[in-house]
């Protein structure tokens, strides 16, 4: 492969690469050097690629490995990363003042649940084990198949099925203890605290029965809701998305309010 | 070979329970799942806690439904990737192996001997482990194959 074409497959792949970064360190400058760096070791070893897998593979698994060496994407978040993450937001007044002005000025600053429900499943997915949560990304948001996760992440497909498994049933089991918005005994109502505050004139219930996984909650089929979460999820890009400046600052709000926490809890 | 009844042997000084099952899956799963400590609650019905790692010459701590207020510390006293594991303490070992039947297919047995000359002495405190053998090994089969029909 021609340099130039490298640098043109390798511009088709930089957005997901980016947000599968940025899903797995909770970080836009550390997905964003990641991505550099993969450019410069793919462009390295582009000689030594004979095309065993394809390109986008290829570029994943260089990615993926440089992640294993970043701090923020091994480290492991709580559960309920949301609940502590609010009442860090309670005591700061300066959240608030910097989400306002952003959902006011920015063209990206739109509060929407969609998005919201995209940037919880970023948070609370940084709960399960590093190789559970890897192989969930790759599969459910990026479509990759076990076949392709192995090779990226170096593991046989026995390993990667496994991973994915036991990864989808953790999560699963976790939102339907603390998601309201598929089962009514949830813990966790913060699409619709946050949704009152950022549009104060929207009827919660109206716009949220606007998505799918919300009107399919009362059939109450935890994998075809997981599933429901998981396409929402593909559908939104956390850079581009016309909510991604407000989610962005909430993930650097939730990302400080962890690395706080573990670092009381070593 | 399908899943059989436990069995048990019973002599004056120990009492032996067995199970066996075919298992449709990558022996890579199965053992993964053997092995992964803090798991068990999640596909196994008859444990409720198990802590610590699952390596050789580590200590573990065991919660069953079979006694549900002790907690068993054990040893984990043999270890072999993909084909034998032996958890025990000084009254009994647990010994669970795994042997390939051909593409995707593996024999899963388990079994534990308990006695020792003072046997007779508590053996009526003991309860019977079969029930909870056969759910045991019935729950790794479903999980593990489960497991290993994961679409491509």
């Amino acid at each position: 492969m021609s340099p130039k074409d490298f640098n043109k497959e390798f511009e088709l792949s930089r957005k997901q690469l980016k947000s599968f970064l940025l899903r797995l360190t909770a970080c836009a400058e550390d997905a964003e050097d990641i991505v550099q760096d993969t450019y410069l070791k793919a462009s390295d070893k582009l000689p030594g690629f004979k095309g065993q897998s394809s390109l986008k593979t290829w570029l994943f698994a260089i990615a993926n490995n440089l992640a294993y060496d970043n701090l923020r994407a091994r480290v492991r978040w709580t559960e309920n990363v949301t609940d502590l993450s609010k009442v860090a937001a309670l005591k700061n007044p300066l959240f608030f003042q910097e989400s306002m002005h952003i959902r006011q000025t920015s063209p990206h600053g739109n509060f929407e649940i969609k998005e919201h429900i995209a940037f919880c499943f970023t948070c609370v997915s940084k709960s399960i084990p590093l190789e559970h949560h890897i192989a969930l990304l790759l599969k459910e948001v990026y479509d990759f198949k076990v076949t392709e996760i192995a090779v990226i992440m170096d593991q046989t497909e026995a390993m990667v099925k496994y991973y994915l498994h036991t990864g989808r049933a953790k999560m699963i089991k976790i939102f339907e203890g603390r998601c309201a918005l598929i089962n009514k005994q949830g813990v966790c109502h913060q699409c619709s605290e946050l949704n009152g505050i950022f549009n104060p004139q929207q009827k919660f219930e109206e716009e949220a029965a606007k998505i799918e996984m919300v009107r399919a909650a009362a059939n109450n089929d935890k994998e075809h809701l997981f599933d429901l979460r998981m396409n929402l999820v593909k559908g939104i890009d956390p850079f581009e998305s016309d909510a991604s400046e407000l989610q962005l600052h909430h993930l650097q709000h939730n990302r400080t309010v962890m690395e706080e926490y573990l670092k009381k809890d070593l | 070979m399908q899943q059989n009844n436990a069995v048990t042997i019973k002599t004056t000084f120990s009492r032996e329970t067995s199970v066996s099952t075919t298992i449709n899956s990558d022996p890579e799963i199965i053992w993964k799942l053997l092995t992964t400590a803090y798991d068990y609650p999640r596909w196994n019905s008859t444990i409720i806690s198990l802590e610590g790692d699952i390596s050789l010459g580590e200590k573990i701590k065991l919660k069953s439904t079979l006694d549900p207020k002790r907690t068993f510390k054990l040893k984990v006293k043999e270890l072999e990737p993909n084909k034998k594991l032996i958890w025990g303490d000084g009254q009994g070992n647990r010994i669970y192996t795994l042997v390939p039947l051909g593409k995707s297919s593996v024999q899963f047995s388990m079994s534990e001997k308990i006695g020792g000359l003072m046997f007779p002495l508590y053996s009526k405190y003991i309860p019977p482990f079969d029930k909870a053998f056969e759910q045991f090994a019935s729950d790794l089969k479903k999980e593990s194959e489960s497991i290993y029909h994961t679409k491509n």
